[in-house]
């Protein structure tokens, strides 16, 4: 992979290279992740797929800020790669906040030089932590899984603290040993999911516990994704709410954003709730007085939801029309609403988890 | 004539009654006031003599007062065309009423000239005056005189002769009560614009705290003399025509027209005449009241004269305005123009506009106009001027000026005219005459067009330059960057100098100019 990446960054400053030693300004021809080139498949998600191309050209001063911005990038992702140093994007910002860039490159914001990371990954094809560029990594995987990671060591994921084994930037590194779980619940929060851990249920009842905190960082995308290759089910589980159906969509099918990286949607993986229908007749029908108000934002973005690529199926519409309509939403937390009792609370993970598995994956637990 | 005499006291009345209207209605406008008729009067009298005026103003404190008005002495010497004995107690021991049935373009503010000034000094001080003056090669006088105030006549108190003259020239001493601490900046104003629309002139000043201010000319080319010349019917109103009816010498009414009017020939005559209902040849001294008003409103609603003859005016022309920006402000560039002639109500006028770009003019927060009527400086009530309406109103982005208040843009506006139509008695500013504002507009729009060719043409420079400079700072990153990955070093200076030639070589270094956006 390292000399992929190496050869990849060689062959584009060649190609300036050529260029200017011909006496012309050079060009870089690059795939832009516009809509013309992302498709939306329900089966398979967002798929990067390149009709039309860009071009950075170095004969106009804007474009040719670009192309150099684009090669220092490039040679400071291959100074780190060859010296095994990692770098985020917040690093990648600074790289450029050096004296002598002084009215050539110097950014006024981070927004400058992410968008020069994304063109970086336009342009050779991959995603950025191939050439060190690493997010901060977010994500915990708990339940009888074996592994043996970069470090070499096998790692057991319910062995390995109380919230289990903490997902690395690049998973793509991992093998698996031993997978002894029959589903992974995927979860947004951090709280519901730990009582689950701490009530023993992945042990009882034979799950694995993915720990989202938020929005789905690409690592722990990529490792879902690599579980799901593995034949294990994926099911997700978030608040009922706008942002929880773009968390769910985004384990399902990637993101517009990064939708020019492969490997990060899960199709296979089933949106298990909370669902609109468990509010209205089912589990939590009981408890609609624990429903919290849609505030502005939460609204807003319930409308931004309507033209949202992968939000077009009637399931996702359906529970989006329900935030226009009800102005309401749901949060995971209700479970504790329904019982205060350490006990109780057990049951009605377990009665709701049994349920929805069944019902989304065809899976008893 | 008894009538005559009563025009004549009252005029030396007038003035002793209403000094306010003149301009002398405390210490320190009365002290600006004096340098202002002195001066006009010096220029006028060497551009009557077809010679490049040089003058000099010396204003000295003899005794500080405790209310703030001092006992101030001025003297101003012209290289005019000199005065005879007979001469001098005539041009300036006497108020003259504006009595002229003649038509030409006189500087005068009020047309009093500096006669006002002198009796301003008396009436304060009750010191006389003292006026020397001589023609080339003839004797010096000097003349210790005062006014009488009530019969409006010179009174010579001494009279010397000092030898022969070498060259003409005019010279006033005067006391009077002013404040000259707070007067200084309008007058050195009131000068340093005089030496930008006199550029022919020599002007020196010594103040009375010994500082001199000198305002050399540039060049020695004046403007030709303006003709002079009869009315335009249209531009007369009642009292001026009773006025020219009393001294005509014409014996009938057709011709006292023919005679006292431009534009008036024969037919005309007749038809104005038929219009009025006046035989044409009625006698002039037999026309009564009523048909003196007849013919007033003949004259005013017959619309087939001629447009007023316009030689009559003297404007600066092109060459010599610019010549004066040029002198007193440094601009990085100038252009004026000289607007065709027009006329309203009757009375002939040309516009003149301006300019002026760069260089020593620094933006100044506010809209930098220089007004003039007849060659003489507007310095108050800009504001309310034609000219800077005319200015508010163009839209300046059209001629590459984002504002006009934040760059280094000074803009000018010369009328002339028989007539300057002043909005008001204090004659600060032109009021908006439709037709002057027309000329006005035009006026400053040539010139912005000028100005945006120009802006254009150094903004192309500096950008290109600019642009070569970035290249080379961008493309050394390429070439360092490429080296980096490949170890080689790309040919970035054979691209650039292919592609740049001079520039590329030329660039300035250093500075610090901001990079393009990122696409």
């Amino acid at each position: 992979m390292k000399d992929l990446v190496r050869e990849k960054i060689i062959q584009v400053a060649r190609k300036v290279k050529e260029d200017i030693d011909k006496g012309r300004f050079p060009e870089l021809s690059y795939p832009p992740n516009s809509k013309a080139n992302i498709k939306f498949l329900e089966e398979k998600g967002y798929l990067f797929e390149p009709k039309s191309f860009s071009t950075i050209s170095g004969d106009r001063v804007k474009s040719l800020r670009t192309l150099s911005g684009v090669l220092y990038g490039l040679s400071r992702a291959l100074d780190h790669l060859e010296n095994g140093l990692t770098m985020t994007k917040r690093d990648f910002y600074y790289l450029h906040k050096v004296q002598k860039f002084k009215g050539t490159l110097f950014p006024k914001e981070q927004r400058e030089t992410d968008a020069r990371i994304i063109l970086m990954e336009l342009l050779l094809g991959m995603p950025r932590e191939a050439f060190s560029i690493t997010s901060d990594p977010r994500g915990w995987i708990y339940g009888d899984i074996e592994l043996v990671d970069r470090s070499g060591r096998l790692i057991r994921a319910n062995e390995v603290g109380e919230m289990g084994y903490s997902v690395p930037p690049r998973p793509e590194n991992i093998t698996f040993k031993r997978i002894g779980v029959k589903a992974v619940v995927a979860i947004e929060k951090v709280g519901p999911a730990k009582n689950m851990i701490e009530l023993g249920i992945p042990e009882e009842k034979k799950i694995g516990i993915a720990i989202l905190q938020g929005q789905a960082s690409r690592n722990m995308r990529r490792f879902l994704r690599m579980l799901s290759d593995e034949g294990v089910p994926i099911a997700v589980l978030t608040d009922l709410s706008p942002w929880s159906l773009r968390i769910a969509a985004t384990v399902v099918y990637n993101s517009i954003n990064s939708a020019h990286v492969e490997g990060l949607a899960v199709p296979e993986a089933r949106f298990i709730g909370i669902k609109t229908d468990d509010v209205e007749e089912g589990f939590f029908s009981e408890y609609k007085f624990a429903l919290e108000p849609l505030t502005q934002m939460d609204y807003k973005a319930a409308e931004d939801n309507r033209h949202l690529p992968n939000l077009q199926a009637p399931i996702w519409q359906k529970e989006n029309n329900w935030f226009l309509e009800k102005k309401m939403k749901a949060e995971l937390e209700i479970f504790k609403a329904m019982s205060p009792s350490a006990r109780d609370l057990k049951r009605l993970y377990v009665e709701y988890l049994s349920m929805k598995l069944e019902e989304a994956l065809g899976i008893s637990i | 004539m008894r009538r005559e005499r009563i025009e004549e006291i009252s005029a030396a009345d007038f003035f002793y009654r209403n000094r306010a209207i003149a301009g002398f209605d405390n210490p320190v406008r009365a002290t600006y006031t004096i340098v202002r008729e002195l001066v006009e009067n010096s220029l006028d009298a060497a551009e009557e003599a077809g010679i490049p005026p040089k003058i000099m103003i010396t204003m000295e404190r003899i005794e500080r007062k405790e209310n703030g008005s001092d006992l101030m002495k001025i003297t101003v010497r012209d290289n005019g065309i000199g005065l005879s004995a007979e001469e001098i107690p005539r041009a300036f021991g006497k108020v003259f009423t504006s009595s002229k049935y003649r038509l030409i373009q006189s500087r005068g503010t009020f047309g009093l000239g500096g006669t006002m000034a002198l009796l301003y000094g008396q009436i304060t001080t009750n010191k006389p005056f003292i006026v020397s003056s001589a023609k080339k090669g003839d004797y010096i006088n000097r003349m210790t005189m005062m006014i009488d105030v009530q019969k409006n006549e010179p009174i010579v108190i001494k009279r010397e002769v000092l030898g022969i003259a070498e060259r003409s020239f005019t010279a006033v001493e005067s006391y009077f009560e002013g404040s000259y601490a707070r007067a200084k900046r309008k007058i050195v104003d009131y000068l340093y614009q005089t030496a930008i629309v006199v550029p022919y002139a020599d002007i020196m000043f010594v103040d009375p705290d010994g500082v001199v201010f000198l305002f050399p000319r540039s060049t020695d080319e004046m403007p030709p003399r303006p003709k002079e010349s009869l009315f335009h019917p249209k531009g007369v109103d009642l009292e001026l025509l009773q006025r020219l009816i009393r001294a005509s010498r014409a014996n009938t009414v057709k011709g006292f027209l023919k005679t006292s009017f431009q534009r008036i020939g024969d037919k005309t005559a007749d038809e104005v005449l038929a219009l009025a209902g006046i035989p044409a040849e009625k006698r002039l001294k037999d026309l009564k009241k009523e048909e003196i008003e007849a013919l007033y409103n003949a004259l005013r609603s017959y619309d087939k004269f001629m447009a007023p003859d316009h030689t009559v005016l003297s404007p600066l022309g092109k060459k010599l305005l610019e010549e004066g920006i040029k002198k007193e402000l440094r601009p990085e560039f100038v252009y004026a123009v000289q607007r065709p002639p027009s006329v309203y109500e009757g009375h002939p006028f040309i516009v003149e506009t301006a300019i002026a770009y760069g260089g020593e003019i620094k933006p100044a927060g506010e809209i930098q106009l220089y007004r003039f009527a007849n060659r003489i400086p507007l310095l108050y009530d800009a504001t309310a001027d034609v000219s800077y309406q005319v200015a508010k109103g163009i839209n300046w982005s059209n001629y590459g000026i984002r504002s006009l208040e934040e760059e280094p843009i000074a803009l000018f506006f010369h009328i002339v005219s028989t007539k300057i139509p002043f909005k008001t008695v204090g004659k600060e500013y032109i009021a908006a005459v439709p037709e002057v504002e027309r000329e006005v507009e035009l006026g400053f729009k040539t010139c912005a067009r000028e100005l945006k060719l120009y802006l254009y043409r150094i903004r192309r420079k500096e950008s290109l330059a600019k642009r070569a400079f970035l290249f080379r700072r961008f493309y050394e990153i390429v070439a360092e960057c490429v080296e980096d990955i490949t170890g080689e070093r790309p040919s970035v200076e054979v691209l650039l100098k292919t592609r740049f030639g001079d520039l590329y070589e030329g660039s300035g270094e250093g500075e610090d100019n901001s990079g393009g956006e990122e696409s």
